[in-house]
């Protein structure tokens, strides 16, 4: 069997006294689309910086492909490709210039760099204007200049930190393509959205994080299977109020998420002077 | 404007903002640079509370000697001063102005006076504000001692031009932020600002070389301008009090009341362009859509620099991207060239007149080397400082900071040579060619100060980055700790240089301090491949801080 390409170890991050993430254990097979979900604030980013190096680690230990990322940081990020929060654009260059800045950081030769930049800007329609700085892009195209920059090199895992927050349908589409052709080509794609309807289309696999811990992982059937299973025992006990979903009606992913962080509300409890 | 009166809701809001202002200030005190910037901070509000305090006593001093020797109207000459100040200094220094972010207020159900009001206060909570208000509170105290009977007028008149300049100050702020809210819009005003900037420079040397010849042209032009002085509003002050003074009382409150017109007039203006971002005015930087699909062009491929390696070209060549596309940049390298040049047209006939390099044209290339070093200073001390979120890129690919830093030093060690060669060239031009022993003592000095300065300026980049945007004028600044740290620096490398040289006076023999620059030069290699080589480690170590403080919107 492979060896999973993304594995974590009693993975925690500490900032002072608040724990962000604490002993997350993550398994990632290769060539899964991985989603990795959880409310605000559970530990999401903080889990995903950690894995590509933006943020170290207060203990625990991460694989990628195999290679331990403390000790071999410069191996590891030669194979993944990395969309961060910020997009890590530099908003003072080109589309053009910025992929060949990226594609040569990344150890392309200039011939290579150049021919590839010319695709990605064709693929991702930002072809036409090729004189306008970085910092003068919509959202959406700054969003698939970042997906171009961390795919140039053609990295085995890509992370992408909400690639589709502030992006419209089209460009939502461009996206989800290149996404899936990589994920057919064998890559592995570890992505984070609040997009649940996108996760649930596109994910064969999740985790899901809630106040820094890991509460569940699987397939989407796996997941589903457990909270049916809870629901059903809950229903046996009769001591909880949650009802199953209807016989032969599937669980959602909003419904599984919803069920594992615990986000039902009582509206007549809160904020009564709303009106 | 009606309606300026403050009801409980303002006062709410207001507290609620001096509130906010306070925890911002308090919060900032969590980490170590949020202490050392409020130290730092606490040197500069030294700095300007001296020369306020100074300045309004020697205004007050040049007052009284004024009015008690008949010569009221030369008051005029003071309050051009206090103006000029007033108006250019929150301009040159606009780092230190407060500001507050319409579009963040704008938000809040605030009225139009509330909105006003806040836009006015805070804008004036500068030090250009406190020196010129304490600069005419010394003005009127030394018109009353002079002329005890006049001191209420002389306030009361001092007083409408204090408020003037303020209404100006922020009337000149709202209209250029205005223009700064567009990238285009900013550059052209970047670059506009700087040959401001650069045509001041001549003004000095221009009056002293055309004011020796006393040209008839001169004359003509001074003695029809200098009436017009008076249609203004330091002019008008200084004639409110000098009339008074000479018991016209009528003609004093005429100028009075035209002061008053002024301001009422630059209110007026202020009020049309804070009405317009009430209203929420469009401000968007999005592109104009194209009615036509545009040709495709060819890529063109990264630079090739044969013996580096791929990653540190990228970074070369970025860096130079960066550079060329910096309107404020481009004009800063500049500068050497023109300090020259202004020497070269100053007055040349005495050394008491100023310009030494006329009797010394031999020091004229190290004098222009030095000043291109100072120059660079901005680069190299926040070398990250303007990649923002691109810094997360450094931090996940597979480049380690030693390749970063080298070539973000190469760039700006050519930025510097070629700087070097253009003084030299307008040296020969201006001056004469320096003789060999000079050139390559300075070729030697300078190497030494930039591998020094590239060693601490690699360390304090990591240490204490600060955002900044080379595409938008007075948004180059470091952090405050930064620049106390670099003057440190300069400070030691411009007295090793004048001990070295002064060491090969002694000997008479320029060569030796060629020979000592080059030992220096040694001794800072040294120190900049041990930096270099513990890069990774001080980067990896501080990328929360650094991520934190490039990353933030």
């Amino acid at each position: 069997m492979d060896a999973p390409a993304i594995a974590t170890q009693g993975l925690t991050r500490r900032f002072g006294d608040l724990i962000a993430v604490q002993d997350v254990n993550l398994s990632v097979a290769p060539g899964q689309f991985f989603g990795f979900l959880g409310p605000n604030g559970a530990g999401k980013s903080t889990t995903i910086k950690m894995l590509t190096g933006l943020l170290a680690a207060s203990s625990g230990s991460i694989q990628v492909l195999g290679l331990d990322l403390a000790k071999n940081p410069v191996e590891v990020k030669r194979q993944i490709g990395v969309v961060p929060e910020g997009m890590a654009l530099f908003g003072r260059l080109t589309g053009a210039e910025y992929l060949n800045f990226v594609g040569r950081m990344y150890g392309l030769d200039r011939e290579t760099a150049g021919k590839r930049t010319a695709e990605l800007l064709d693929f991702m329609q930002l072809a036409e204007q090729p004189k306008t700085l970085v910092t003068d892009y919509s959202h959406g195209m700054q969003k698939k200049l970042a997906l171009a920059a961390a795919v140039i090199h053609g990295p085995r895992i890509l992370f992408l930190d909400e690639p589709f927050e502030g992006v419209d349908a089209i460009a939502s589409g461009t996206l989800k393509a290149m996404l899936q052709r990589m994920i057919a080509r064998g890559a592995t794609i570890f992505l984070t959205s609040h997009v649940l309807e996108i996760v649930e289309r596109l994910c064969s696999h999740l985790a899901i994080i809630h106040k820094g811990r890991l509460v569940a992982q699987g397939s989407l059937e796996e997941l589903r299977a457990g909270v049916e299973a809870q629901a059903a025992a809950a229903l046996a006990d009769a001591s909880a109020g949650e009802s199953p979903s209807a016989p032969g009606e599937k669980l959602t992913l909003e419904e599984i998420f919803l069920r594992i962080v615990g986000g039902t509300r009582h509206a007549d409890q809160e904020l009564s002077w709303l009106g | 404007m009606a309606g300026l009166s403050f009801s409980p809701d303002m006062r709410g809001q207001f507290a609620a903002i001096a509130r906010v202002r306070w925890q911002l200030f308090v919060n900032g005190l969590r980490t170590i640079r949020g202490r050392l910037e409020v130290v730092a901070r606490g040197f500069m509000f030294l700095a300007f509370g001296i020369a306020g305090l100074g300045g309004s006593l020697g205004f007050g001093l040049l007052a009284w000697y004024l009015v008690s020797h008949q010569k009221a109207e030369w008051l005029a000459i003071l309050l051009w001063t206090v103006f000029l100040f007033w108006q250019l200094f929150p301009i040159m220094a606009s780092a230190l102005t407060e500001n507050v972010d319409s579009s963040n207020l704008l938000r809040f159900p605030l009225s139009f006076p509330s909105y006003f009001m806040i836009r006015l206060v805070y804008g004036a909570l500068d030090p250009s504000t406190g020196l010129g208000c304490l600069w005419l509170f010394g003005l009127a105290i030394g018109v009353g001692i002079a002329q005890p009977g006049l001191f209420l007028w002389a306030a009361l008149v001092l007083a409408a031009f204090a408020i003037f300049n303020i209404l100006l100050a922020r009337m000149i702020f709202a209209w250029v932020e205005r223009w700064l809210a567009q990238r285009r819009t900013r550059e052209i005003l970047g670059a506009v600002f700087f040959i401001f900037i650069i045509c001041f420079q001549f003004i000095g040397p221009l009056m002293s070389r055309v004011g020796r010849h006393s040209h008839p042209g001169v004359s003509r032009i001074t003695t029809l301008v200098l009436p017009y002085e008076r249609a203004f509003p330091p002019g008008l002050a200084a004639e409110a009090i000098a009339r008074a003074i000479h018991g016209a009382f009528a003609a004093a409150m005429a100028a009075f009341a035209l002061e008053c017109v002024y301001a009422l007039a630059i209110l007026w203006l202020l009020n049309v362009r804070l009405w317009a971002q009430y209203h929420g005015e469009n401000l968007s930087e999005a592109m104009a859509r194209s009615t036509a699909p545009k040709e495709k062009r060819a890529i063109r491929l990264g630079w090739n620099v044969s013996g580096i390696p791929g990653p540190v070209a990228a970074i070369l060549e970025k860096e130079f991207h960066y550079l060329s596309r910096s309107g404020p940049m481009l004009f800063t390298f500049v500068m050497p060239v023109v300090i020259l040049l202004i020497f070269r047209l100053g007055p040349q006939t005495s050394a008491k007149q100023g310009n030494f390099l006329a009797h010394a044209p031999d020091l004229a290339f190290p004098v222009g080397s030095a000043y291109a070093l100072l120059v660079l200073t901005n680069l190299v001390y926040n070398c990250f400082g303007a990649d923002a979120v691109g810094m997360q890129l450094f931090f996940v690919s597979p480049v380690s900071f030693r390749e970063i830093l080298l070539g973000k030093n190469l760039a700006h060690a050519l930025v510097l040579a070629c700087e070097v060669i253009a003084i030299w060239i307008a040296v020969c031009f201006m001056f004469h060619p320096p003789a060999i022993d000079i050139t390559l003592a300075t070729v030697t000095g300078v190497g030494f100060a930039l591998l020094l300065n590239l060693t601490v300026g690699n360390l304090l980049s990591i240490y204490t980055p600060k955002k900044i945007d080379y595409g938008a004028f007075g948004k180059q600044r470091a952090s405050t700790t930064t620049v106390f740290a670099s003057l440190g620096i300069q400070a030691a490398v411009f007295g090793l240089a004048a001990v070295t040289l002064l060491i090969a006076r002694a000997f008479g023999s320029v060569w030796i301090a060629t020979v000592i620059f080059l030992i220096l030069a040694g001794a800072a290699a040294i120190g900049y491949i041990m930096v270099l080589n513990r890069a990774d480690r001080i980067a990896l170590d501080r990328r929360d801080a650094i991520l934190a403080e490039l990353c933030r919107a």
